[in-house]
């Protein structure tokens, strides 16, 4: 569960990223963020994750303070949420098995853990067979999957998705936003950031819009409400 | 913190050394010497030191005889010398025991020719005294025996070793800690240098939760491992070095010096402490400020 209460983020440069900005994003639920770049996109995403701390306002995520939290405990804050990123970032030299495996070791996982864990989550995305593969033996949409596997190998109560489908084909995202549909269902939260319109209204969810900081819309998109 | 990922992060330091090796080698050896320097300086204040304790701490002057004097008459002055009140002990030392002494010392062949008729020392007596302060008075009062010719006053090089010594020590112990400063900075450097390599991982190790305690862990375990190779080594090298060192110094002055065995437990205990704890110091200095460091700011993107 996401809940911003009149949060406001001015940089040191003076620019004014968010601004009293209000919202509650509840648990399971799927919701797209759109708006132009410079809107506060970026930002918004920052403060969930605690990057940055807000200069004004509440923001609580999955049951935690963050504007009065304290710096030690923000990775149990990021242990809650699986983040995916718009250029995937993999590490080149490890394998598909050790990117995934990678999130799990990070957090102190036991071997025995990982080596039950890392393959069902493969499975889950469908990338079992490329286990061994290094990431640029794939194409652009497994490499995202990839990246989804790591962001859910450590069973978050979230997904956060940094525009996932920027750097893929049409075909590929299509197949990605199906795959978080399908984790949606099982409980996870599911926040997406984008700017593609066609994608949001494809998928007919709950779509936030910011723009120059502030929350201008916040409505079902067309197709799911016909539906 | 789990520790069954443990094992996963100390492989993961021994890794980074591995991947980072010619920096890893570079600062093993800026580490060597700064550890040999260091080391170097603080034996040379205990040999120092231990030089001075010895001519010091013997109140013995050395009194000489004039040439006449035969050895019948050595030993009257010697037992008059000792009934000078400030003077606990007298030492009679013939003339052909002190020429004996000195080429056991030099085991040179020329002291061999001198021995017997050709001679060159007097007789003399070893007077030790129970209180230095009285030493002018004492003096005076062994002078005026009839038969002494002159006297070697030991007080005065045990007051020049003794500055010598205070220089020594406070020179080593600037060396000490300027070269401490040297190695902690190159360690450092090193370590960033492996974080800059690795700051992508960093940055996803930060972004699934992964604390600071487990970010640093593989950094910590590669400056300690280059502070434990460079300790062990310099041990190693000093274990060698040290009896070759000590002996050629004392062709050319001569003392005697401390023995390894003495020292060398300590300096090998010391190097290899030394050596992990300023890996760890090096390592931590290099980290904390990347560790707050967040997301794309990390990255330098």
């Amino acid at each position: 569960m996401i809940e911003f209460r009149n949060v406001s983020k001015v940089y040191s440069t003076g620019t004014h990223a968010l601004n009293k900005a209000s919202l509650t994003i509840e648990k399971g639920e799927f919701v797209f963020i759109v708006g132009s770049s410079g809107a506060g996109k970026s930002t918004f995403l920052k403060l969930i994750m605690r990057e940055e701390i807000p200069t004004s306002g509440t923001i609580i995520v999955n049951g935690m303070q963050l504007d009065k939290m304290k710096r030690r405990q923000v990775p149990m804050l990021r242990r809650t949420m699986g983040i995916v990123f718009q250029d995937f970032r993999l590490i080149d030299k490890m394998t598909v098995y050790d990117n995934v495996a990678f999130a799990m070791r990070a957090i102190g996982a036991s071997p025995k853990a990982i080596k039950k864990r890392v393959p069902y989550i493969l499975e889950l995305v469908g990338l079992e067979g490329k286990s061994h593969n290094y990431p640029s033996e794939l194409s652009g949409g497994e490499q995202q999957r990839v990246g989804l596997a790591r962001a859910l190998v450590n069973n978050p109560k979230m997904i956060i998705a940094d525009e996932p489908t920027g750097n893929i084909d049409p075909e590929m995202s299509f197949e990605i936003m199906e795959l978080l549909s399908e984790i949606n269902k099982r409980g996870t939260t599911i926040l997406i950031v984008t700017h593609e319109h066609e994608l949001v209204e494809n998928f007919g969810r709950r779509v936030i819009t910011i723009d120059k900081g502030v929350v201008v819309d916040d409505t079902m998109s067309v197709s799911a409400s016909e539906s | 913190m789990k520790f069954s990922g443990f094992g996963y992060l100390i492989k993961e330091g021994v890794k980074n050394i591995w991947s980072n090796r010619m920096m890893s080698i570079a600062s093993v050896g800026v580490l060597i010497s700064c550890l040999l320097m260091t080391g170097a300086a603080s034996l040379l204040s205990v040999n120092v030191t231990s030089a001075v304790e010895s001519v010091g701490g013997e109140n013995v002057t050395r009194v000489y005889l004039e040439q006449e004097v035969t050895d019948l008459e050595a030993v009257y002055i010697t037992n008059e010398l000792a009934t000078i009140s400030n003077v606990t002990e007298t030492v009679f030392i013939p003339r052909d025991d002190a020429i004996k002494e000195l080429e056991d010392t030099y085991s040179d062949a020329i002291f061999e020719q001198l021995q017997g008729e050709g001679n060159p020392l007097p007789n003399a007596v070893d007077v030790t005294m129970e209180d230095l302060s009285l030493y002018d008075t004492t003096i005076s009062q062994v002078m005026a025996v009839e038969g002494v010719e002159s006297i070697r006053d030991t007080r005065e090089i045990a007051q020049k070793l003794t500055s010598l010594n205070n220089l020594v020590t406070t020179l080593s112990f600037w060396i000490v800690l300027a070269l401490t400063c040297v190695s902690i900075f190159i360690i450092s450097n090193t370590i960033r240098m492996t974080m800059y390599s690795r700051r992508f991982e960093i940055s996803i190790m930060k972004s699934v939760g992964a604390t600071d305690t487990f970010v640093r862990i593989p950094f910590v375990v590669e400056g300690m491992t280059i502070g434990l190779v460079s300790g062990i080594v310099t041990s190693v090298l000093l274990f060698f070095l040290y009896d070759i060192i000590m002996k050629t110094a004392q062709n050319i002055i001569e003392f005697s010096f401390v023995p390894y065995s003495q020292v060398g437990v300590w300096t090998t205990i010391v190097f290899i402490g030394a050596g992990v704890v300023i890996g760890a110091l090096g390592s931590v200095v290099s980290i904390g400020r990347y560790l707050k460091k967040e997301g794309n700011e990390l990255l330098g993107w």
